[in-house]
């Protein structure tokens, strides 16, 4: 099976190879000349196969692979919360024919971690949309919205699971106690799911997941969902109930983006090529289907307003993130 | 329940499933052979060369990878002591030793049996049972989870036997080695000095590869190559009385695999761990351990394989993964379409049914896969070790470096392999320093974690009924033994002073 694919990939890049060859001889721009990627590119997640940002690198590629016909293989680096995969790639500066599937951490670990990179040191193409975090608990939870748990934990002792000491979780109720002057108690787990298994056994009161995490068990009416952390309630119908925190008097939006950077210091011409393949994917149906399988908000931007949007998500981390 | 069987039966049994099923064990078995491609990375590789096909025929392809993998990790710590898997470590321990006494194919074949019977017991109890046992596992936080990390250690200790401290010594270096990187609920980070390969902590995966292939191979360098075992095809047959031996280790070891196997996160490796040292303190052979008994193969090797399958048990009836195998599986679920959750059960029964039973078959073409060529591979230790060695090097700098693309993964197997030759020299126990290591994290994180819910006393420990069991039952561990040999022992001065008096009174 493996050969079998080893087999196809270099049948795939013979072609490919041939056709930049016949491309060059009529006349065409030779690739090299403008900058532009051309022939194989690597996509690289800092995260291990499987999770989250393996899955959007692997959508993303998929989607310009149809769009530009390049060759576009997806590589795994992971280690030190994504630090090992952004260093490689800060490597790779000036290269048109490396990717990288970004997300929240291009921004956390600058502000926490002793790295040598930041948002500033790579060319931002594509964001591809917006996950936002839903309060849930309990079904049998004596609260039913966001400000009964807040005025508990005025009152008492409220526990909320996070998932990480710079995860999404972590920045929502650290958000939510600055705007309303309140204190969780955390118990600190390290991924999603394991914060279901403590919010289901009863160990923690609360928890901010992202919808795609809890969908099963809202619908089994193990959990119910307070509020919604998002500028606009859900459009999909199972959410579209769920008022967002701000209706409730607080005033928490944050979303993880997900999205798509290339190396720094790449020519205009391959930063073009990149923005307008990624406008294409857009348009196509895999794109809507990677938001709705990940229950999304579907909110791209590209180019200059992605760099815009970094800069203002660095600003609303930083209060956040260093105290 | 009959229906439910019916219906998988009928959508297990398509030729098309069967065949699917059948490459999913085959590649799970190669997999599981290759050090550092494990069954987590194998499976997320896979996935999307399934994307053309049903989802329950995908998903029964990929769950035979990760099944099928545990199988394949054994064969390997078997004949070369390198462990495919972490699971499988414990296994080098006498199924090496059984190897280089000419009896790998007995070890092979009675770790395939112990993997088959540990696979439909577990099986069986998921099928009947899985909603209640996940209610179970559910009542297991983080309070629970430290009891059981304190009871794994205990157990460790065991481990030792006559070289108490050394081992001992071993489980607090891994335990150190295992501080290295960031925290759960920090941002700090430790004993990185600036470098960022460090931040995620000294990976396991490396460090097995280094310690035992390569560590192995340096000291078969130094002592001189052993001479290549020439044995009969005939004597690498498993005996009847080794099957004997075995059957009870075989029970034991699937019920230690199943009950850990249906916590989220506890995990097969401390399964494996826990099955070899309790098989130890109970057996009455205790003496041959570590010299190549047949019970240090079948224990661990089943307590792996039903804690594989007992993993499903929170990942089908809640949606939460029990490893990092079925949470990759589980994201596979998203991409056909389905979403996993505890509702799975009554909305997909053709799917969950399906792939129930498809496990009975892909356990049984395992068994029929590994019991014949258990003797064929027990053959391949003919190959003269000039030959092995280079082979043995070539796949772990390989393998560590498919683990994560990283120059730095083989590195670190360079220097572990060091580490590992020098601890032969001295004679130093590897597997409590890869237990400790394996254990670190969880075990910081489950104290991490019942601090913060104890608001800082771990007197929390104490108040939860289940910990306290736990706890007693390792307490019962630590001196159980020291106090009944004590009490014997002055029974018998008593009896002995009894007999005196008696033939002084005659």
């Amino acid at each position: 099976m493996k050969s079998g694919r080893i087999g196809a990939a270099a049948l795939g890049t013979a072609a490919l190879l041939a056709l930049t060859a016949c491309s060059g001889a009529a006349g065409g721009s030779p690739a090299a000349e403008d900058g532009a990627p051309s022939g194989d590119v690597r996509m690289i997640v800092p995260f291990s196969a499987g999770g989250g940002s393996d899955q959007s690198g692997r959508a993303i590629a998929a989607g310009l692979e149809d769009g530009t016909g390049l060759n576009i293989s997806v590589e795994n680096r992971e280690g030190g919360s994504g630090a090992v995969g952004y260093s490689f790639f800060l490597g790779q500066d000036a290269n048109p024919n490396y990717l990288l599937a970004a997300e929240t951490a291009l921004l956390a670990l600058p502000l926490t971690q002793d790295v040598e990179f930041s948002y500033e040191s790579f060319t931002p193409i594509m964001k591809l949309g917006d996950d936002y975090t839903l309060l849930v608990v309990p079904a049998d939870s004596e609260w039913d919205t966001c400000s009964d748990v807040v005025t508990a934990a005025g009152d008492g002792r409220v526990v909320a699971a996070v998932s990480g000491a710079t995860s999404l979780d972590e920045i929502v109720f650290t958000l939510v106690e600055q705007d309303q002057d309140v204190e969780f108690d955390r118990v600190p787990f390290e991924s999603g799911s394991e914060v279901l298994a403590g919010l289901l056994g009863g160990q923690v009161d609360v928890a901010s997941l992202n919808p795609s995490e809890v969908l099963g068990q809202l619908e089994s009416g193990d959990l119910k969902a307070l509020c919604a952390f998002s500028d606009e309630r859900y459009e999909y119908e199972a959410l579209a109930e769920i008022p967002t925190a701000t209706e409730q008097g607080i005033d928490v939006s944050f979303a993880q983006f997900r999205g798509f950077i290339a190396p720094g210091n790449i020519t205009d011409e391959a930063r073009d090529f990149w923005i307008e393949a990624a406008e294409e994917f857009a348009e196509s149906d895999a794109y809507d289907t990677y938001i709705a399988d990940n229950v999304m908000q579907a909110n791209a931007v590209y180019g200059d307003d992605f760099v815009d949007y970094l800069e203002g998500n660095r600003a609303e981390l930083e209060k956040v993130l260093v105290k | 329940m009959i229906d439910n069987l019916l219906l998988g039966f009928q959508t297990a049994l398509t030729p098309e499933n069967v065949l699917w099923c059948f490459i999913g064990v085959l590649a799970g078995t190669v997999i599981g052979l290759l050090p550092g491609l494990g069954s987590t990375t194998g499976v997320a590789i896979l996935i999307p060369l399934t994307l053309t096909l049903e989802p329950v025929t995908a998903l029964i392809m990929l769950a035979g990878i990760y099944y099928g993998a545990q199988y394949g990790g054994t064969i390997t710590s078997v004949l070369i002591s390198t462990p495919g898997e972490a699971a499988s470590v414990v296994t080098t321990l006498d199924g090496y030793k059984m190897a280089r006494n000419g009896r790998a194919g007995a070890a092979l074949a009675i770790s395939a049996i112990g993997s088959f019977v540990a696979a439909i017991i577990s099986l069986a109890l998921l099928m009947a049972l899985a909603p209640p046992l996940a209610d179970l596992a559910l009542e297991f936080g983080p309070v629970e989870n430290l009891a059981i990390m304190i009871l794994g250690l205990v157990i460790v200790v065991s481990f030792a036997g006559g070289a108490f401290s050394r081992g001992m010594m071993m489980a607090a270096l891994g335990l150190l080695i295992s501080t290295v990187g960031v925290a759960t609920g920090f941002s700090s980070a430790r004993f990185t000095f600036g470098n960022v390969d460090l931040l995620s902590g000294i990976p396991f995966v490396e460090v097995m590869i280094g310690l035992f292939a390569v560590g192995e191979v340096l000291h078969q360098i130094r002592v001189g190559a052993a001479a290549p075992i020439r044995t009969r095809f005939r004597d690498l047959m498993i005996t009847r009385s080794e099957l004997k031996r075995s059957a009870a280790p075989i029970l034991r070891g699937t019920g230690i695999g199943f009950l850990l196997g249906i916590l989220p996160g506890a995990g097969s490796t401390l399964a494996s761990f826990m099955a070899y040292g309790i098989e130890k303190r109970v057996s009455k052979r205790r003496g041959e351990f570590g010299k190549g008994a047949i019970e240090g193969v079948a224990a661990p090797e089943s307590a792996n394989n039903a804690a594989a399958n007992a993993n499903f048990v929170p990942t089908l009836a809640l949606g939460i993964p029990g490893g990092g195998t079925t949470a990759v599986l589980l994201g596979a679920f998203t991409i056909y379409g389905l979403q996993p959750g505890p509702l799975l059960f009554e909305t997909q029964p053709t799917l969950i049914w399906g792939l129930l039973v498809s496990f009975f078959i892909g356990n049984v073409l395992l068994l029929v896969l590994n019991l014949p060529l258990a003797p064929v591979f027990g053959q391949m230790l003919r190959i003269p070790y000039g030959y092995l060695y280079p082979i043995i090097l070539l796949t772990s700098f390989v393998g560590a470096y498919a683990v994560s693309n990283n120059m730095f993964s083989v590195l670190i197997v360079l220097v572990f392999g060091l580490v590992g030759w020098v601890m032969k020299e001295i004679d130093l126990p590897m597997a409590p320093l890869v237990l400790g290591l394996v254990l670190g994290p969880l075990l910081e994180k489950s104290l991490v974690q019942t601090s913060a819910i104890g608001q800082g006393s771990f007197l929390v420990l104490l108040q939860h009924p289940i910990s306290v069991g736990i706890l007693l039952v390792a307490l019962a561990l630590a001196v159980g033994p020291t106090v009944l040999r004590k009490v014997t022992a002055s029974r018998r001065v008593q009896q002995a002073a009894a007999k005196e008096k008696d033939s002084v009174s005659r």
